[in-house]
């Protein structure tokens, strides 16, 4: 119904009605149901003009509208729920700017963490040197700045760490698998969840590292392995494939002490058996091939 | 060496924790004595690190566990009390809220309460996930019985403050977090849509009205705040619900008040100015 219509058929009822006719009657019938739904779809201050003709002409109303509060409160509770929702507004608004403010952190995390991963991938590329690590670990510095960032920010707003934890968590993931990657080319043993932390400065503050996250990050790093054992055969180092070996499959026992959920850790630790199986293969390739300095 | 290869292959794909114990401890026996020392070492700080992962992920588990089953019976007892609200008609009003207000108590204490221990900290929002389908429902239970009772909106501040004297003055309060009470505050118009359409068939059109401007108010207000939700998508899909119980009560309202003036006639009322004349007044 366009405006005109519904201002016209509101005069003409009410021009209608203070003088009732019985013949007229079916006529205002008509017209009163349409004025009402024109009424609805009007604000609320039309509404309310019209209510004194309302009560004269349908008693029945006044009683009935009782039932879902009066309409003398309306007003009132109706600029409360405004209210409320203006609060919700801006308290929504808070929370964006806050979350606004860690996605900017977690994404110089990030680009951090690429340019390790890049440099990292260095190692596939020769034999094993430690030079190849040193930037890679130069990274390091600058994600302990970056997380002591995050951890400022949230300390702002405590108890909300897992409010905001879905912004930095695949950053953190990222940044631990590349983490125990070093670790374990460096010293060829498992970084621990407490030496991660220590590693990205988050073991003094309450800011801690969940312990599902270092978990799925120790699987990503695991997915890394194949790849080096193929590689390093290829440039020579027929040792490789049973170091890693060796590490891979206590690696995966103890992972199997866990019990999980059905989640993303499980998934990505299912998919840590064909990468076990990889390693393996590449071994026997070497062992039946005698390449590898057999002592056994 | 071949042998050996083999037992691995079955040890890993049977996946049973024994034969791959087996088969590390007889890796091992076969280096040399100074790196079997060291790698055995390694191995145990291994285990013993994840054993305290696997104590951890245990009772996360089992906290888990606990809080989504709470939200499950909050969800349950939440709808039979919005059932309850439905079985409301004009002459038995106040006798079904009681019951449905005393019932919604019932779900705070013996439900909700259970919550309270378990969302201490920062796993108030860690567990949102599995709670918050519980919360949203007692929301909606809470806000449909205060709105059948007055007519108004249950504020957020009053859930809570209805909440508080659950928990024991050493824990922090379970405080319902706006977005729950949002969400919740979308499945209201649902269920607002069920009682309007009741209401109309009983000839309380006037009711109906004021659900649908009730309904209305609240879906501008939260078309406002939906880009700033957390999760938008979970909220998008409910405003185009609930966009679509706005509808069904402006089009219920607008057919009876299109047919009341054909009924009318038929009544055999004088009254021009109550088409509903042939319903009995209601009586409160």
């Amino acid at each position: 119904m366009n405006s005109a219509l519904r201002n016209a058929c509101f005069i003409f009822s009410h021009s209608l009605n203070p003088t009732p006719n019985p013949n007229a009657f079916p006529l205002i019938l008509y017209l009163h149901s349409l004025q009402s739904i024109a009424v609805s779809r009007l604000p609320l201050r039309i509404s309310r003009q019209e209510e004194p003709y309302r009560s004269a002409g349908a008693s029945s109303f006044s009683s009935s509208s009782s039932m879902a509060g009066t309409d003398a409160e309306a007003p009132a509770s109706s600029s409360l729920v405004e209210k409320q929702f203006e609060h919700f507004r801006s308290q929504l608004q808070d929370s964006g700017s806050l979350r606004d403010r860690i996605r900017s952190v977690a994404m110089e995390i990030e680009s951090s963490t690429r340019l390790m991963q890049a440099s990292l991938l260095l190692v596939h590329q020769s034999r094993f040197i430690p030079e190849v690590l040193e930037k890679p670990k130069a990274q390091v510095g600058l994600l302990k700045s970056l997380y002591k960032q995050l951890a400022e920010i949230l300390r702002e707003s405590p108890g909300l760490y897992y409010r905001y934890h879905g912004d930095w968590r695949s950053e953190t993931q990222t940044a631990v698998s590349l983490l125990a990657f070093i670790h374990w080319l460096e010293t060829g043993e498992l970084l621990l969840h407490p030496e991660a932390e220590e590693k990205l400065g988050l073991n003094e503050s309450d800011f801690s590292m969940d312990v599902e996250d270092y978990l799925i990050g120790i699987c990503f790093m695991s997915n890394e392995l194949p790849r080096y054992v193929v590689n390093q055969v290829t440039v020579g180092d027929y040792d490789c494939p049973r170091k890693v070996l060796k590490f891979f499959t206590d690696l995966h026992a103890a992972f199997r002490m866990l019990n999980l959920r059905n989640d993303f850790l499980r998934k990505k630790f299912d998919g840590m058996k064909y990468d076990l199986r990889r390693v393996e293969e590449v071994y026997y390739d070497v062992k039946i091939r005698g390449l590898s300095a057999t002592r056994d | 060496m071949l042998n050996t290869t083999g037992i691995q292959k079955a040890a890993l794909m049977a996946s049973k924790p024994k034969p791959q114990l087996l088969h590390t401890i007889a890796g091992t026996a076969v280096q040399s004595s100074a790196k079997r020392a060291r790698t055995l070492s390694t191995q145990s700080s291994m285990k013993d690190a994840f054993a305290k992962y696997a104590d951890y992920l245990n009772d996360l588990n089992e906290k888990r566990e606990r809080v989504v089953k709470a939200s499950r019976d909050i969800t349950m007892n939440s709808k039979k009390v919005i059932f309850q609200v439905h079985r409301i008609s004009k002459q038995n009003k106040e006798e079904v809220l009681e019951k449905a207000e005393k019932d919604l108590g019932d779900v705070a204490t013996r439900h909700v309460s259970r919550l309270v221990k378990e969302l201490q900290g920062t796993d108030f929002w860690k567990l949102r996930r599995a709670y918050s389908p519980g919360v949203q429902e007692y929301v909606e239970a809470a806000t449909l019985c205060k709105f059948c009772k007055t007519g108004t909106l249950l504020s957020l501040d009053e859930i809570n403050a209805a909440l508080l004297p659950l928990s024991d003055p050493s824990l922090e309060p379970l405080q319902i977090n706006n977005l729950d009470y949002l969400l919740g505050l979308a499945d209201l118009t649902g269920e607002l849509m069920r009682l309007a359409i009741g209401r109309i068939s009983d000839g309380e059109l006037d009711y109906a009205e004021k659900i649908c401007h009730f309904v209305r108010d609240i879906y501008r207000e939260l078309t406002l705040l939906v880009p700033h939700m957390d999760d938008t998508s979970d909220m998008k899909m409910k405003m185009d619900t609930m966009l679509q119980s706005v509808m069904k009560i402006e089009n219920a309202c607008f057919s009876v008040h299109v047919r009341g003036s054909e009924y009318m006639p038929l009544l055999g009322s004088d009254d021009p100015g109550s088409f509903l004349s042939g319903v009995p007044d209601i009586e409160l």
